[in-house]
Parts: structure tokens; C-alpha cells; sequence
């Protein structure tokens, strides 16, 4: 063993009260940087699984195509006025090609290729809006698990069939096997037999949002060929905004990523991650004022040894390198006593949430242990530096006076 | 003749503060050769003591020099300093300053493992050898808080000698000890330097242990005399002021050079 390593932990154990203090008090800042971080990442999770579980986390959609422009004469100037080209339906006519390109990338976990639009419902006198979404049957559930929100009837989409939420069935005052008449804004008229209920628990999406065969929206919007859109859901969330990107750059297409559809959503994370740093950059000051007051005494306490070993040529490095030891083993001992209490502290919760019922939103997976070890090692290690340098510089003759 | 292993030329220490300025030393000029035990004499306040932490290169002279085995010591760095400090000066102090934490062992092994960041099989077994020769094997692994201050005195004078120090400065090293332990810390330093040929400077108010030593340099109002006065010596009857100090017939039996492989008559091992 290093001698100077010997001499810390020698002096540590010599006052064994005052180092379990110590060590207990960084083991405090880090339980608590843990469970912050358990309980802001968990909440944060929560949030985002609620907003994202249940929709895609890519989007493709066809690119907007840029207006003409005139070529203006010779020597004249051009004021140009844009706006978006309506000329033509947009669609993503070359699905296939990005079908192969989807198939490639790594870390896709469900792919669904729809056509999207809009119509009317009526059952008897009642008419009302909605969104029809024509899925592949197979890829149902393959970005919101309709099949698992299915209250009534069941999840099956045959070529005359329908899936609409529970408000609007409500709305309609309709059941599961009943007929309804479909308008879609091409002006195209169908009657589909509602195949079951779902209820997601968004109330604008239970009341507007009616699923419908694939094939039976081609022939309702007029679309034989192309599609309106295509939905990723991925492995890794926060990987959208590259997969987007490369998606962009290889189709040509409109890809938007979850976070930049869901702006609101976003500034609320960061606030959340914000509040969640100054809490740990307090945990963080905690310790390193801690550990530096009290190897700041021990430094005095310890001033005539100092200078004793001084006196018999032990060289200021030595005695540098065994305070900041004592701080780096402060450190390290008080931040795994810490990350452990973090993380069984955050588990009793969750569990104790789940056994009541009423689930707190912390995961204790969630912790940043290896951050909190980390930087609480430094922060002793940083505090330890003051006092080691004043250790270091003591006169021997003064200290062995004392 | 050997060249002397220090030399002192004109050494000056002035303390100065705010409001004063105080000269202590003011031109000390002396001489120790190797192997020598010689006792430093001196009032309280004469400037032993500074002297003693400027020879240990625990404090720098305002101006003056003094050599050690040829280096000019005042030229050298801090850090130079402590490396010559570690390897040729020892220290032995009134109160013995063993680090309470560690055992004798681990006091006396400290300079050694402290200059080479790590414990070695020969630097224990010098220690054990060391701590044997000063009549503490049996508790050689007692914390030094267990020690009684004779045997704490001792084991100071054990960690002084670790690595083999050519000077070693021992400052009122009785001062703390009651006659009994006084003499026979004193007899074992006897008995160590003429083992091992080290040379010993003592500050010391002992009049009777000045005595024993080879020679005695005195020192009054910051330099070195030849006759102190009274007021350097006190009244005791054991010496007058007015006559020199004599040496104790057969107690120094002889002066080894550190260069030397003399052994103890009883076939002790060699310390040096």
C-alpha cells in the first residue's frame, strides 16, 4: 500500500466519529442528488410516455412543394409574394423506396403506413366530425396500442369495418356492431359497421379519431397509389431527431421528430431539468463545504505532526497527497454509501406507490449514480485541495512550537 | 585532517515583525567535525534554538552561510532543502513529537517511507533493529500515546537515526525527563554516535550532560563565546562561569568517523 495512502487512512480511522460524519454527509447530498435525479428523470419519463407512448415518434409526411417563380425579364426586379402550392394533393406517391430506406435503419421498433383525412359521420340526425386514419390491419397497434384500449368489441378492421372511441360512440349513441355512414372530404360516402370501442383516455382523440382499413381509405380519399403519412415509433426515444434528420436527408420528405411536435412538452422537461440541476448543484456545494471545513480543522488539529514530519524531510507533495486522499476517500465512500440509500430510498417509493395504488412517478433506474459518484468524488476531491495546500505550507518551526 | 562536516560563517537571524525588528543571531561563527558530540550552552532566548532550526534547514539565516558535507545550504531550494534534510539531519526534540496515530515502529520507519511514498521490507527491518538497540523491541508495535516519555524519548532518538543522518540536532533532547531517563537517553546518544560516528550537536541546560560531551560551544546575545558569563551558565556549583568545562575522564572512549565499521565491544549490530 502507498505510504501516503497508509498515513490518510490512519488519520481517518484515528477520529473515527468525526470521518463517519463526514462521510455520512456526503452520503446525504448524494442520496438526495440521486433521488432528485430518480424522481425529476422518472417524472420526466412519466410525462413523456404519456404524450409519446401512445403516438408515433417520427412522422414523414410528403415534402411542400416549392412555389413556381416566374423568371422575370432582363434588368427588372422581383418582388415575390409566397405561398404554399395547392395545386396538387400532397402525398408520398414513392412509399415503397422509403419503405426499403425504414427497413435499414436500427433501432425501429414499429412502422405504420397510413392515409390520413378528414370526413363527416352520421347516424340518423346526428352529424359529426372526424379523423379517419386508414392503418395497415396488421399494423394496428404498431404505434398506439389500440388493441390494448379496445373496451368494447374487438380489435379487427376488415374492409367494411370501423374503430372509434367511446365518447363518440356516446356522442352517436351507438354500438358495437351498428352501422354508421362515413362522408370523407373527397366527397366519397360509405357505411362501416363500428368494430369496437377504444378508449385512450384523450378525450379529443376518444371523440374525433376513427380507424379504418388502409385499402378502404384509398378508395375513400382518392388516393390508389401513395399515402399521407408514415409513423416510426423507435427503440430509443431521444434518438428521433437524428433518425428524422437522416430521413430527411435520404427521402426528401417533411420528417418531424416528437420533441419538435411537441414544443410545450419540451419546455416543460427543461424546466423540470433545470430545477432538478440547482437542486443537485446544491448537493454538490454541500459537500464540498462540508468536506472543506472539516479537513480545515483537522489540518489545524493536526499542525504540529505536520510540522514534525517536516522537520524530518517529508516533502510538501506527501503531505499535500495525504489530505487530499482523505478527501477523496470521503468522497468515495460517502458518495457509494450515498448512491446506495439514493437508490433504495427511490425503490421503497416506487414501490410504496405501486402497492398503494397511486405510483409515484420515480424510477429508481433512473438515479445517475455514476454521475452522482462522479461528481461528489471531485467535489471532495476539490474541497480537500484547500486545506491539503494549507497542510502543505505550514512552517515547521511554528507548528512544532504550538 | 578531514574537512569539518559543517561549517558556520557569520550567521545572522533577525525576526522582524510590524513594529520590530529583533536580531537573535547576529554573526555566529563555528565549526562541528564529524563524529564530534558537542553540547550548545546558552541562556534562555541566546538563540539556540533559532540556530539549531537554521542548521536543520528548518528556517533561513537573514544573511551568513554555513556548509554541510561541502553544499552551501543557504543556496538550495525548498525542496532541495528537505530532500538534504531527510537524508542527512536528524532531529531530536525537548518534547519527543511522535505522531500519536502511528506505532513506535511506524514513527521510526516515517522518514524513511515518507521520502520514498511506500514501505519497504529493509526500511522495517532498519527500524525494528533501531528500536531493538534502544531497548524497545517488546513494543515496538505500540501506538505512541502507550509509551511512557523515557521510552517515547527514545524512540525519538531511534527515528532520528532512521536514515542515517550525518548530523543530529537534538534540542534540550532531557529537557522533558526526569534524571534517571535523562541519563540514559543521553548515554544511548553517547553510545550511538560513537557506534556510528554521527555527529551530534545538543542544546542543552544540562549542565552536568554538557559536561559529557566532547566540546562545548557557548552562545550569549546572539554569537558564539569563548567565556560565558554567569548569566550564561547560572550559579550552579557543578561549574563555574569562570572556568572552562572540563571532560569527564573515560567517557568518551573514542570518536568514529562515519566512514568507519566499528562495532560495540558486546557485538551489537551496526547501526550506521
Amino acid at each position: 500500500m502507498r505510504f501516503d495512502l497508509k498515513v490518510a487512512l490512519r488519520y481517518l480511522l484515528s477520529n473515527r466519529l468525526q470521518s463517519a460524519l463526514l462521510i455520512g454527509g456526503v452520503a446525504i447530498a448524494v442520496t438526495v442528488f440521486t433521488f432528485n435525479a430518480a424522481l425529476i428523470n422518472g417524472l420526466a419519463e412519466f410525462q413523456i410516455d404519456r404524450v409519446v407512448g401512445s403516438s408515433a415518434h417520427v412522422v414523414i409526411e410528403p415534402a411542400k412543394p416549392a412555389p413556381r417563380i416566374v423568371t422575370a425579364p432582363a434588368g427588372t426586379e422581383r418582388l415575390v409574394v409566397s405561398q404554399r402550392a395547392l395545386e396538387r394533393r400532397e402525398q408520398i406517391k414513392q412509399w415503397r423506396s422509403v419503405e426499403r430506406i425504414i427497413d435499414t435503419l436500427p433501432g425501429v421498433t414499429g412502422v405504420s403506413y397510413n392515409i390520413n383525412g378528414t370526413g363527416l359521420v352520421t347516424r340518423g340526425q346526428q352529424t359529426l366530425p372526424v379523423t379517419l386514419k386508414g392503418v395497415e390491419p396488421s399494423r394496428l397497434a404498431a404505434i398506439a396500442p389500440i388493441d390494448r384500449n379496445i373496451v368494447e368489441g374487438e380489435p379487427r378492421l376488415g374492409l367494411n369495418d370501423v374503430l372509434i372511441g367511446r365518447k363518440l360512440a356516446n356522442d352517436l349513441g351507438i354500438k358495437v356492431g351498428q352501422p354508421i355512414f362515413i362522408t370523407s372530404n373527397q366527397g366519397r360516402e360509405r357505411t362501416l359497421t363500428v368494430r369496437g370501442l377504444y378508449a385512450t383516455g384523450v378525450d379529443s382523440l376518444d371523440a374525433r379519431l376513427a380507424y379504418v382499413n388502409l385499402d378502404t381509405a384509398r378508395v375513400m380519399f382518392d388516393l390508389p397509389e401513395g399515402l399521407t403519412e408514415i409513423e416510426l415509433k423507435l427503440a430509443d426515444i431521444y434518438a428521433a431527431r437524428a433518425v428524422a434528420k437522416q430521413l430527411a436527408d435520404t427521402t426528401g420528405l417533411e420528417v418531424t421528430a416528437w420533441m419538435d411536435k411537441n414544443q410545450r412538452l419540451r419546455e416543460a422537461l427543461e424546466g423540470q431539468g433545470s430545477s432538478g440541476s440547482i437542486i443537485k448543484m446544491f448537493t454538490l456545494i454541500t459537500i464540498v463545504v462540508g468536506v472543506a471545513s472539516a479537513l480545515l480543522l483537522t489540518t489545524f488539529r493536526r499542525r504540529p505532526e505536520i510540522g514534525i514530519m517536516r522537520s524530518f524531510g517529508i516533502s510538501q507533495r506527501f503531505v499535500l497527497s495525504v489530505f487530499m486522499l482523505q478527501g477523496a476517500l470521503i468522497g468515495i465512500l460517502g458518495s457509494l454509501a450515498g448512491c446506495f440509500m439514493g437508490w433504495g430510498f427511490s425503490y421503497l417509493l416506487a414501490q410504496a406507490g405501486k402497492s398503494s395504488g397511486r405510483a409515484l412517478p420515480v424510477d429508481p433506474s433512473l438515479g445517475q449514480y455514476d454521475v452522482a459518484l462522479l461528481l461528489a468524488a471531485a467535489a471532495s476531491v476539490a474541497a480537500a485541495l484547500w486545506p491539503a495546500r494549507s497542510a502543505s505550507r505550514i512552517d515547521p518551526v511554528e507548528a512544532i512550537s504550538q | 585532517m578531514t574537512a569539518p562536516l559543517l561549517e558556520v560563517d557569520g550567521l545572522r537571524k533577525v525576526f522582524v515583525d510590524e513594529e520590530f525588528e529583533t536580531p537573535v543571531l547576529k554573526g555566529v561563527t563555528f565549526a562541528l567535525q564529524r563524529g564530534e558530540m558537542v553540547a550548545m550552552l546558552g541562556p534562555s532566548g541566546s538563540g539556540k534554538s533559532t540556530l539549531l532550526s537554521i542548521l536543520g534547514t528548518l528556517m533561513r539565516p537573514t544573511s551568513g552561510s554555513f556548509r554541510m558535507l561541502g553544499r552551501e545550504l543557504t543556496a538550495l531550494r525548498e525542496a532541495e532543502l528537505s530532500d538534504f534534510r531527510n537524508q542527512q539531519i536528524g532531529f531530536i526534540f525537548q518534547y519527543h513529537h511522535l505522531l500519536p496515530d502511528f506505532s513506535a515502529l511506524e514513527n521510526v520507519l516515517f522518514p524513511h517511507a515518507g521520502r520514498l511514498w511506500r514501505e519497504t521490507r529493509a526500511g522495517r527491518e532498519r527500524a525494528a533493529m533501531l528500536l531493538e538497540r534502544v531497548g524497545l523491541a517488546e513494543r515496538m508495535h505500540y501506538r505512541a500515546t502507550r509509551l511512557s516519555g523515557g521510552q517515547k524519548q527514545r524512540v525519538a532518538i531511534a527515528r532520528a537515526l532512521m536514515n542515517q543522518p550525518a548530523l543530529v540536532l537534538a534540542d534540550e533532547p532531557t529537557g522533558n525527563l526526569d534524571r534517571e531517563n535523562a541519563d540514559q537517553a543521553f548515554a544511548l546518544m553517547t553510545e550511538i554516535q560513537r557506534e556510528t560516528g554521527t555527529t551530534f550537536l545538543l542544546s542543552t541546560h544540562d549542565r552536568e550532560l554538557a559536561e559529557r560531551c566532547e566540546r562545548r560551544i557557548y552562545i550569549q546575545g546572539g554569537v558564539v563565546v569563548d567565556a560565558p558569563t554567569s548569566a550564561a551558565l547560572g550559579t550552579s556549583p557543578a561549574i563555574s562561569a569562570r572556568q572552562p568545562l572540563r571532560m569527564v575522564p573515560g567517557e568518551v572512549v573514542a570518536v568514529v568517523d562515519r566512514t568507519s565499521n566499528t562495532t560495540r565491544d558486546d557485538g551489537d549490530r551496526r547501526l550506521a
